[in-house]
């Protein structure tokens, strides 16, 4: 294994490092003995790159990096500062004071400023370097110890020798403190600049959209971080939900462009080397994005949800490339237009936790392995999604909130007991048809394995399918947003396969049932809900033309789970 | 224009008999008054009152930014028998303008500071105390002041605000003023700072003056010259021992008198030889409502200099034309009985002006029974933000 790290570019342009360094020394609040701006003037890095040496690699990945060096430098760097110094000690020391209780001198603070060069040579640096880089955090240094060993300070004043050592030791001092604590945040920021040219401009696109909403909306895939909240069932309120289904419709203006597949193939491709270059990608939000929190929480713009939910497909499409039933994504990409796959990718990842994947209209069943989900059971559990007589229901189940719940986190970790409890709850409240969850699943495991080897090749008519019918409802969908969040994504999920059992009913009458209290209220949604759930079904049954053994229940309309309540 | 406590403290120097101008630290109090004004930052609004000669409370309200204030309270051991009311303040004496130089006043004697009763001395020491608590900030001045005798007084000023090193600091300074000559000795606890002032007067002792007319006789005092101009040398010293740094200054200052026949001036020349800094200024009262002012600063080591001019307009109301008539037909040596100094007064502008076109305006004077300070400063090099500041303060005082 080997690692090519090439110094010359870094030593080529300076400027811009330059411009940060001065940003950030005149950043701080100065001493007052400092009248002037600190302007960086020379700033020139050597020829002589530091040696690294290898210690520990703890994370390797196309768009992650962690690991720890050993730094050694001797080279031949030099840095030039030029401020204006006050050189009368009394004016520092009253420019401090309340004037209250100051002498108030009548001429003895009078000040001198003198014109100071300061020249920074011959560096000597040691020590650990802890070096993490994430394609959106950019990168992050850290000294693990104080690296400087020893520095050359050479000034105007290099013939007072009692003002030269007081500047040596006082440059060392502060380089210490540049060491630690600015130079991370600089080589953050510059990395940030140079990797990652789109996170600037989502950010402005970012800060459009908090100006835009009153109320500031969250964002599910910001912040998957708070996704356990959402999985314990707390539910979310009503004006949170309609901002979120308001932003929904601004998925549809993505677009796909030829470029971008082109730079995803190269960094699938990427992946198989240990090469450190990963092309840089436009338009995509890493699954290290979404993790951020420094995020703003609104951000339901475009390009956002779009590339988030195209790299989480990527991501799956890494992890689970052991599993038969993955469907190649870049290839569905391809073959449908963005919007469908942007609302298709949503959908299913908001239909439950175990990451249901696509199921076209004609292939009604579809499922998903996942090795590492289900550790409770000691097995490889697949849970299979059943599908919904048509896409427009399965489309109405993706209301934003609900993406986070399938975040990475979830991925990787074993759902938490109380999450299993409520789950269970649940399910004797909704399904009381079934004797037990595991062997309903059980059994539709095995049916979903036959019908699997089918989905993929339907998934780009399906896309297509889905993209259209959600264009269509835009209030069933909504009322599948209030559904989705005072319910778990579990239930949701056996709500759904149970509504694939039985009669034709309306989703909206359990997010009614269970959200509302009033029995008048609770009539006259249901009426609604069965109207237009007839219009859905019709339409459906005209589009795919189906049987009836999938099309949604009626005995979903149970009461409301008590924790939702 | 002067805050009300300060009004109050220099109403106490007055009645204490304590020269506040003798001292070095004032040898530049006309250029500075002239010059160095402070524009009032954002609204203020001053409610103050003497409720009692010796009691003295003032609240403030700000804002800038946010909204601040502070409250202040001074006890004065002397009763101070000064103007309070807004309406009645003297604006000579809360406006500092240009300073007309007094005679020199012989000091008190010791003995007439004694009070015996039943064979006991009861008199005592004349003290002011003072404390103002800014809010929210939660920063709190102290002041205490006494006289110790009749050419000494010793001043304590803290400041007590968490942002400080230290959580506060304190200084203390003592004063001697004998007329001729005046000391000061002033130690900070910050970075344990020590420090002496002294300045000068040349010419006729005050003390020896007072003896000599008092046993001479007539003839001999018409020989007496008068004196129309005063000249005075002063230093200053400071050393800090925890920092092992110092500073001083030297300055001389002449300065007509009231007997000077022509127009008044002021000049000044301060030296700083450790940094090399000149300071001359000179100032002049041009007329009876106008006062001009320039100072220049230069650096012997880095050639840096600076320039400023200000100015002082008084304007006073004219008088009106359908009572003219009347006035002129007093007789001169008829005296009006309710004659101020300022009674024809309505304002004062100063503007000052430097080099780099910084320029400083206010406005100071009295509406209804409000005094009221506007001030506005500009810098005109910066093209996108001319104007740096406005301000308006209002006090009213009962």
């Amino acid at each position: 294994m080997a690692f090519n790290f090439n110094w010359s570019p870094l030593i080529a342009d300076t400027s811009r490092a330059r411009d940060m360094l001065t940003t950030a020394l005149n950043k701080s609040p100065k001493p007052p003995i400092i009248v002037d701006d600190i302007i960086v003037t020379e700033l020139n890095l050597g020829s002589v790159p530091p040696e690294l040496e290898i210690l520990e690699i703890g994370d390797l990945a196309e768009d992650k990096f962690r690991g720890i060096f050993k730094m050694a430098y001797t080279g031949d760097a030099f840095l030039t500062l030029k401020t204006r110094v006050q050189a009368n000690p009394l004016n520092t020391y009253l420019s401090t004071k309340p004037s209250f209780a100051s002498p108030q001198p009548l001429a003895a603070s009078s000040g001198l400023t003198i014109p100071l060069q300061i020249t920074l040579s011959d560096f000597r640096l040691s020590g650990f370097v802890i070096l993490v880089f994430c394609k959106t955090k950019g990168l992050t240094l850290v000294f693990r110890n104080d690296p400087l060993e020893s520095l050359k300070v050479s000034s105007t004043f290099d013939s007072i020798p009692f003002v030269r050592d007081y500047l040596q030791k006082e440059i060392e001092g502060q380089l210490r403190v540049l060491f630690m604590d600015d130079l991370p945040a600089i080589l953050h920021r510059l990395s940030l600049r140079l990797w990652s040219p789109e996170y600037t401009e989502m950010d402005d696109e970012r800060v459009l959209n908090t100006n835009k909403d009153a109320t500031v909306p969250i964002d599910p895939l910001a912040s998957p971080a708070q996704d356990p909240v959402d999985a314990f069932g707390n539910p979310i309120d009503e004006s949170e939900l309609s901002s979120l289904s308001l932003d929904s419709p601004t998925e549809t203006h993505a677009s796909f462009s030829q470029k971008n597949l082109l730079r995803l193939a190269t960094l699938k491709e990427s992946q198989r080397t240990l090469s450190l270059f990963t092309p840089s990608l436009r338009d995509t939000v890493f699954r290290a994005w979404a993790g951020g929190i420094d995020r703003p929480e609104s951000a339901a713009g475009t390009p956002q949800l779009t590339s988030s939910t195209l790299s989480r497909h990527h991501s799956s499409l890494a992890t689970n490339s052991s599993a038969h039933s993955v469907s190649d994504n870049s290839d569905t990409g391809t073959s449908s237009s963005r919007p469908s796959f942007i609302g298709r990718s949503s959908s299913y990842h908001g239909l439950s936790g175990s990451r249901p994947r696509a199921h076209p209209p004609r292939q009604r069943k579809k499922r998903v392995v996942d090795l590492r989900k289900n550790k409770e059971d000691g097995t490889e559990s697949v849970s299979t999604e059943a599908s919904t007589p048509a896409p427009s229901v399965a489309g109405s189940f993706e209301p934003p909130s609900s993406i986070p719940e399938e975040k990475e986190g979830e991925l990787t970790t074993p759902p938490r007991s109380p999450n299993k409890a409520v789950r269970f709850h649940s399910r004797q409240v909704s399904i009381d048809d079934l004797d037990t969850p595991k062997t309903e699943e059980r059994q539709r495991h095995d049916r979903a394995e036959s019908t699997n080897a089918a989905i993929n090749a339907s998934n780009a008519l399906h896309n297509a399918l889905l993209s259209d019918l959600e264009s269509k409802m835009p209030l069933h969908r909504h009322a599948r947003n209030a559904h989705s969040t005072s319910t778990l994504p579990l239930l949701r999920n056996y709500s759904l396969e149970k509504l694939s059992h039985a009669k034709p009913v309306p989703p909206y009458a359990e997010s009614s049932s269970s959200s509302s209290g009033g029995i008048l209220e609770q009539a006259w949604m249901m009426k609604m809900a069965n109207e237009i759930a007839r219009k859905v079904r019709e339409e459906k049954m005209g589009e795919a033309g189906s049987d009836g053994f999938w099309l949604p229940s009626e005995d979903v309309d149970g009461p409301p789970p008590a924790y939702a309540a | 224009m002067l805050g009300f406590m300060d009004y109050v403290q220099q109403a106490f120097y007055e009645a204490s008999h304590w020269n506040h101008d003798n001292s070095y630290g004032a040898l530049t109090a006309t250029a500075k008054a002239l010059l160095d004004f402070e524009t009032p930052p954002g609204l203020r609004l001053n409610l103050s009152s003497l409720s009692s000669p010796n009691f003295a409370t003032s609240y403030t309200v700000g804002s800038v930014g946010v909204v601040d204030g502070s409250l202040s309270y001074l006890y004065s051991s002397l009763p101070l028998k000064t103007e309070s009311k807004s309406s009645d303040i003297d604006l000579y004496h809360v406006i500092r303008g240009y300073r007309h130089a007094q005679d020199l006043r012989r000091p008190d004697e010791p003995w007439w500071w004694e009070i015996w009763h039943e064979g006991k001395r009861i008199d005592r020491r004349d003290t002011l105390l003072y404390g103002r608590l800014f809010l929210p900030r939660s920063s709190l001045e102290a002041l205490y002041l006494r006289r110790i005798s009749p050419t000494r007084q010793l001043k304590v000023s803290c400041v007590s605000d968490s942002s400080l090193v230290n959580g506060g600091t304190i200084l203390a300074l003592l004063q001697n003023d004998y007329g001729k000559y005046s000391t000061e000795y002033l130690y900070s606890t910050d970075s344990a700072l020590f420090g002496f002032r002294g300045l000068y007067n040349f010419g006729l002792d005050p003390r020896k003056a007072a003896k000599l007319s008092t046993s001479s006789t007539a003839a001999e005092n018409i020989a007496i010259e008068p004196t129309y101009g005063r000249f005075s040398a002063g230093a200053e010293l400071y050393y800090g021992i925890l920092n092992k740094s110092g500073g001083m200054s030297t300055g001389i200052r002449f300065t007509t008198l009231p007997q000077h026949t022509g127009f008044p001036y002021t000049m000044t020349l301060t030296v700083n030889p450790l940094m090399g800094n000149l300071s001359t200024s000179y100032a002049v009262k041009a007329g009876r409502s106008l006062a001009l002012c320039s100072r220049f600063d230069f650096n012997v080591y880095s050639y840096e200099s600076d320039l400023q001019m200000g100015l002082e307009l008084w304007r006073r109301q004219q008088p009106t034309g359908t009572v003219d008539w009347a006035a002129k037909m007093i007789r001169a040596d008829w005296k009006k009985p309710s004659l101020r100094a300022d009674e024809d007064i309505s304002g004062v502008l100063k503007a000052r002006v430097d080099q780099n076109w910084n320029i400083g305006i206010l406005w100071e004077g009295r509406i209804k029974e409000l005094l009221f300070t506007l001030g506005a400063s500009f810098d005109l090099r910066k093209r996108d933000k001319i104007v740096k500041g406005v301000g308006v303060e209002l006090q009213y005082s009962s």
